[in-house]
């Protein structure tokens, strides 16, 4: 493994919305003249983010709902691209965002993992290595051929979590999908999850739960009004966290 | 373990694994499977033959005109499926686009493949019809001129993938793109060399016609069995106009593919 990978650089990061995204402009915008056209105002939820990651850390980001914790999440993912300012990602990312999306409902389980393994970067033989191991972890051993709309949404979100977190990727993002599953799923989700830190991985990790902050992460990113307000230890993050927004005991 | 994909094997793993995919949901979900990709160009066929060899006197194209039809309306199917789905290349799969990072011509481009691979299995249609000719007066005889064919399918894919990514980031922005293009679609299906053939046309439309970029690429296809189709000015229309809508269309994605990853 080259040194640098699983670095993450943010440099100046931006990216710009539209406020009123239901009102899509139709033909009559197009032909409608510059000062006629309707100006959708427009929003920067990210902007001037810049911080540098290093293979191995665990960053946890911390804000309170719409300050561009998942925006931030999506654009290192790559999945979303910045109108300002750049993301540098050294490897691969194992993106645990939307995570059951890609899965097709008239497929079965076994259809299933092989695509989205495979559309992940993993090749035909690694899949059939740890196919037993990922149908194992998600607990599906009587569901192989089952087609995935016959799952429950528990057992969705633990075949999306065995066949993601088992990618070989050097990053792996976490946007709060272990809000959803069982007491003892969620159990096992950390467990792995602190498996993968101890091998070196870096993580990126959104959640509102201090104690999973606290728990993995080293270093915190406190986002507010689409800024980079603190950049620090997580203990400090979270303290800061609390004190501007926190319920006061 | 781990192992670098390069940017060309991952896009051709990638763009496999998704049209596989296609195929096997289309396949696995209907019982007649193999059959609906041929049941449709077979009944649009039968009801052109019904209409303009038993209704009316039929004054264009050539006998056998269910082959003539066909040369035509197979390749139709191909192109009108890859740009009608590709008005929804987008939105149909706006969760798995907006997890996983495959270059994104993808979305676009495994819509024309899953399509074509479609038009390649429905050659046997065809085949069954040339081999029943050969026992009535107006056999169809292959010719050489079928060589034209390892030139009309990459040519074809090329046009409809052009199109295709002029046509999927647009829609995004403009929702009534999507009945629009059904509607230049439905149009097209006339403007275009299927029912006739392009020297069917009146003079005074025959250079216009040729500009129809789907009109080289027809007579391609078509002059397997009949020579006579072959319009060298037409194709090289068609080709010139390929290589403008691929470069039109990779300027068009590449420009809207940011804001199509916010909109969806």
């Amino acid at each position: 493994m080259a040194p640098a990978e699983g670095a993450i650089r943010v440099h100046d990061l931006g990216i710009q919305f539209k406020r009123n995204r239901a009102a899509r402009r139709s033909f009559k915008d197009l032909f409608a003249g510059r000062t006629r056209r309707r100006k959708p105002d427009e929003f920067w939820p990210l902007r001037h983010v810049s911080f540098d990651v290093a293979p191995g850390e665990a960053i946890g980001v911390v804000g309170r709902n719409g300050q561009g914790k998942s925006t931030l999440l999506k654009l290192v993912a790559q999945v979303m691209l910045p109108d300002e300012g750049s993301v540098t990602v050294e490897g691969g990312v194992a993106p645990l965002i939307e995570i059951t999306g890609g899965f097709v409902n008239d497929l079965t389980v076994r259809d299933n993992v092989n695509l989205t393994a495979g559309l992940h970067g993993m090749t035909t033989r690694e899949i059939a290595a740890s196919f037993d191991e990922i149908i194992a972890f998600a607990e599906l051993e009587k569901f192989v051929d089952t087609p995935y709309k016959h799952l429950s949404s528990g057992m969705k979100v633990r075949l999306a979590f065995a066949v993601i977190s088992r990618l070989e990727e050097p990053i792996i993002l976490v946007d709060e999908v272990l809000a959803v599953g069982d007491a003892a799923f969620r159990a096992k989700c950390y467990t792995r999850i602190e498996e993968l830190l101890a091998g070196g991985r870096t993580l990126f990790f959104v959640s509102h739960s201090e104690k999973d902050l606290l728990r993995f992460c080293t270093r915190g990113l406190y986002l507010d009004k689409g800024e980079l307000v603190l950049d620090g230890p997580i203990g400090e993050v979270v303290k800061r966290y609390n004190a501007d927004y926190g319920v006061k005991g | 373990m781990r192992r670098r994909w390069s940017p060309l094997a991952r896009y051709r793993r990638s763009l496999w694994i998704l049209t596989t995919r296609d195929l096997k949901v289309r396949y696995s979900t209907s019982a007649l499977g193999y059959l609906w990709s041929i049941l449709d160009p077979l009944v649009m066929a039968g009801i052109y033959w019904f209409v303009f060899t038993q209704v009316f006197d039929r004054t264009v194209g050539h006998e056998p005109y269910i082959v003539f039809l066909l040369t035509g309306l197979l390749p139709w199917m191909w192109f009108t499926g890859a740009i009608s789905d590709s008005t929804r290349a987008f939105t149909k799969e706006a969760k798995l686009i907006r997890s996983t990072t495959i270059p994104r011509t993808i979305w676009v481009a495994r819509l024309v493949l899953s399509k074509g691979i479609e038009f390649v299995a429905s050659i046997p249609v065809l085949a069954i019809f040339v081999i029943v000719s050969l026992t009535t007066d107006h056999p169809a005889i292959v010719g050489v001129d079928a060589l034209w064919w390892l030139l009309a399918i990459p040519l074809q894919a090329g046009l409809t993938l052009g199109i295709g990514l002029l046509v999927a980031p647009l829609v995004v922005f403009f929702r009534d793109l999507e009945r629009a293009v059904k509607l230049v679609l439905r149009f097209l299906f006339y403007a275009s060399p299927i029912i006739y053939g392009l020297h069917d046309l009146p003079a005074e439309f025959q250079f216009w016609g040729a500009f129809n970029p789907l009109a080289g690429i027809f007579s391609l296809y078509r002059s397997a069995f009949f020579p006579e189709q072959f319009d060298a000015f037409a194709v090289l229309i068609s080709c010139v106009m390929t290589v403008l809508f691929l470069v039109a269309g990779f300027l068009v994605y590449r420009a809207g593919i940011r804001r199509v990853l916010k909109e969806i």
